[in-house]
């Protein structure tokens, strides 16, 4: 499903080099609901760019459904991004400029799927969020939580096989950041397989399997200062 | 395509928006009317003058001695050139097309004050006009030797018989069918002309007059201290004589000076240098106003460029194709051009029709309007394509990366 093997990631800039990931490897097979977890810098967001085909590696091998991404030119890559991937971002990165059904359409556009399929989809994601009264409002006038689960929908309009999600709730309180997730488990448990960064531990142990990332590298166990911050 | 969110996006962000179509649609009223007056200009410009401008040359005589016998010298003068080899023929007369002086008379069909007259140009000469000038005898005849006599400036009368342009004709007699030859009009109110000839066309000398086509010979020849002559030469011979032909005259008489020696080619550049001059001016103001539009329309294009940064990203991790973002930004001006050439079609119709009322411009030609719309949605398309070109470059991991 998702396989990448000896993958690195090298930042370059005049004066120095990141190592973000080493000779990273990790499998997610389909139905996944995988957390990952590590400290800030570890590599997280670079492994996620990676999977979500928003950044490029420096080396090593990523295959998506099958196909090797390293092969892939900049238009296959967005047409991937586009069908096979959603993403939730930390900062929910709604369109100010657009209302909340523009929003859940943009994607949609770019799949050039017709008028009323998209409408179709943008209602029944957005009923499925709890937003469905909403269409009309921009996004200003939504709440933090409210945002977030608009952006759930856009990403679950496209009916995409993976959720990929960056501290999906590092911008929300608790009792919000529970509601976003019994979403994701709801959303998972449909069959779209989720990967999830934060560095909150009490949300990772709701995914089914937790990764832990150090240096740019997959460590076996949680690390100790995971387990000492877990309590 | 997704016209429907970029047109309520832009609605939520309109200031810069309104400005830059404001700018286009003045753009867009001044290019149209000063297309306009270019175009009437060069109309003007290109009418013919009705004679063989590249072969015809014209220069003055001018006789200071008290005790000349001018009669005399304009006979001699004008043999002299019709015998030059090279000379087709040569005649002397007051003025010619586009001199900007000249008589102009009212004629009429019924003698008689307050009759309602139709102003012509009025040139003398011989019966050697017609070739000299370069015009075509359509109806009717030349004037016979003996119907041209010289002018008595101190007995004026008008000779009875006339040859008019063909136009004149049609507006002196606008429902006489057949010829006009013989019909009888009158000049200076009262006096009699018969129209023995018709020619196909010939200006008078002001390019600027409404009735610019009404020109009639009278056979008169002037021999006075300033006569005028225009030489008509073989194809090519023209730049050759005219110095030779100066040289001749003025070596034959000492008593008078050759002056304002001109090629035809140098008397219509001075009849239309104001003309000219305009069509220039007004390319320039368009240019220039076009140029600061396209520049205006770069800094907005920029401007929101750089203020999207982050959605481009977010756009192009929701799987937007960099041609789906370059489209973006280009249907995005399209929009703002469109509004922009409408408001502005509209001022510039508006500007027209005034104009026309104000000034008797002519009304402009139908397909200016929508050049000037073509012009300016290129100009946008093409300001636009270099900051949309940028937008293409945003990164998609801008997404995760910022904020
Ligand atoms: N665009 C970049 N240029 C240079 N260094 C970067 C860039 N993005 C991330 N890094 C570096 O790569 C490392 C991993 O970053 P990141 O994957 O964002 O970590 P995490 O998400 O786990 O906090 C960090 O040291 C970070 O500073
Ligand atoms: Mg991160």
């Amino acid at each position: 499903m998702l396989k990448m093997t000896d993958v690195s990631k090298i930042y370059r800039t005049d004066t120095v080099e990141t190592h973000a990931l080493r000779e990273f490897s990790l499998t997610v097979d389909e139905g996944e609901f995988v957390s990952v977890t590590g400290p800030s810098g570890s590599g997280k967001t670079t492994f996620l760019n990676i999977a979500g085909l928003l950044e490029e590696m420096t080396s090593g091998t990523y295959e998506l459904d099958g196909r090797d991404i390293s092969k892939l030119n900049d238009r296959e890559r967005s047409r991937v991004r586009n069908e096979k991937i959603g993403f939730i971002f930390q900062s929910f990165n709604l369109i100010p400029e657009l209302n909340i059904f523009d929003n859940v359409d943009v994607p949609l556009r770019y799949r050039g799927l017709n008028a009323a399929e998209r409408k179709r989809r943008i209602e029944e994601s957005l009923d499925m969020v709890g937003l469905a009264s909403r269409l009309k409002h921009q996004p200003a006038q939504l709440s933090g939580g409210q945002q977030q689960r608009v952006a759930i929908a856009r990403a679950l309009a496209g009916e995409p096989r993976f959720l990929l999600a960056d501290e999906p709730t590092g911008n929300l309180d608790t009792h919000m950041a529970d509601s976003v997730l019994d979403l994701l488990s709801e959303i998972n448990s449909n069959g779209v397989t989720i990967i999830m960064v934060t560095h909150e531990l009490t949300l990772a142990d709701r995914a089914k399997r937790n990764i832990f990332v150090r240096d740019g590298q997959v460590t076996d166990a949680a690390p100790e200062f995971l387990r000492a911050a877990n309590g | 395509m997704e016209f429907g969110p970029i047109w309520r996006a832009l609605l939520r962000n309109k200031g810069g928006a309104i400005l830059i179509a404001l700018q286009i649609a003045v753009t867009m009223a001044i290019m149209v009317n000063s297309i306009a007056i270019m175009q009437e200009r060069a109309t003007n410009m290109q009418r013919p003058s009705g004679m063989d401008e590249a072969n015809t040359l014209t220069f003055a005589s001018i006789s200071f001695a008290a005790d000349a016998d001018l009669r005399a010298t304009y006979i001699n003068d004008l043999e002299m050139l019709r015998n030059t080899p090279g000379v087709i023929n040569a005649v002397g007369t007051n003025s010619f097309p586009l001199r900007g002086g000249g008589w102009s008379m009212g004629l009429q069909t019924e003698p008689g004050e307050d009759m309602g007259g139709v102003g012509a140009a009025i040139y003398f000469g011989d019966e050697h006009m017609i070739e000299t000038f370069d015009v075509e005898l359509i109806d009717g005849e030349n004037f016979s030797p003996e119907q041209v006599v010289f002018l008595d400036p101190d007995n004026f009368r008008w000779e009875p018989y006339v040859i008019v342009t063909e136009a004149l004709a049609k507006t002196l007699f606008p429902d006489e069918e057949g010829s006009v030859v013989g019909k009888t009009a009158y000049i200076n109110q009262n006096d009699p002309v018969q129209i023995i000839g018709v020619i196909d066309q010939l200006q008078a000398p002001w390019q600027g007059w409404d009735d610019v086509e009404h020109a009639l010979f009278s056979p008169v020849k002037r021999a006075e201290g300033f006569a005028r002559y225009v030489v008509r030469t073989e194809p090519g011979m023209r730049d050759e004589l005219l110095p030779q032909l100066e040289e001749m005259l003025a070596s034959a008489d000492k008593t008078r000076l050759i002056r304002g020696a001109q090629t035809f080619d140098e008397v219509r550049e001075g009849a239309y240098l104001g003309d000219s001059a305009m069509i220039k001016i007004l390319g320039f103001v368009i240019t220039l106003l076009t140029i600061i539009t396209g520049l205006g329309i770069v800094g907005l294009a920029s401007f929101n460029v750089s203020r999207r940064t982050r959605q481009i990203g977010i756009r192009r991790a929701l799987g937007a194709t960099k041609p789906a973002i370059m489209r973006y930004f280009m249907l995005e001006n399209f929009m703002i051009s469109s509004v922009g050439v409408i408001v502005g079609g509209a001022l510039a119709i508006g500007l027209n029709i005034f104009m026309v009322e104000t000034f008797a411009l002519t009304p402009m030609a139908w397909w200016v309007v929508p050049v000037a719309m073509i012009i300016l949605w290129l100009v946008g398309q093409a300001a636009v394509a270099g900051p949309a070109r940028r937008a293409t470059r945003i990164a998609p991991s801008i997404a995760t990366r910022s904020g």
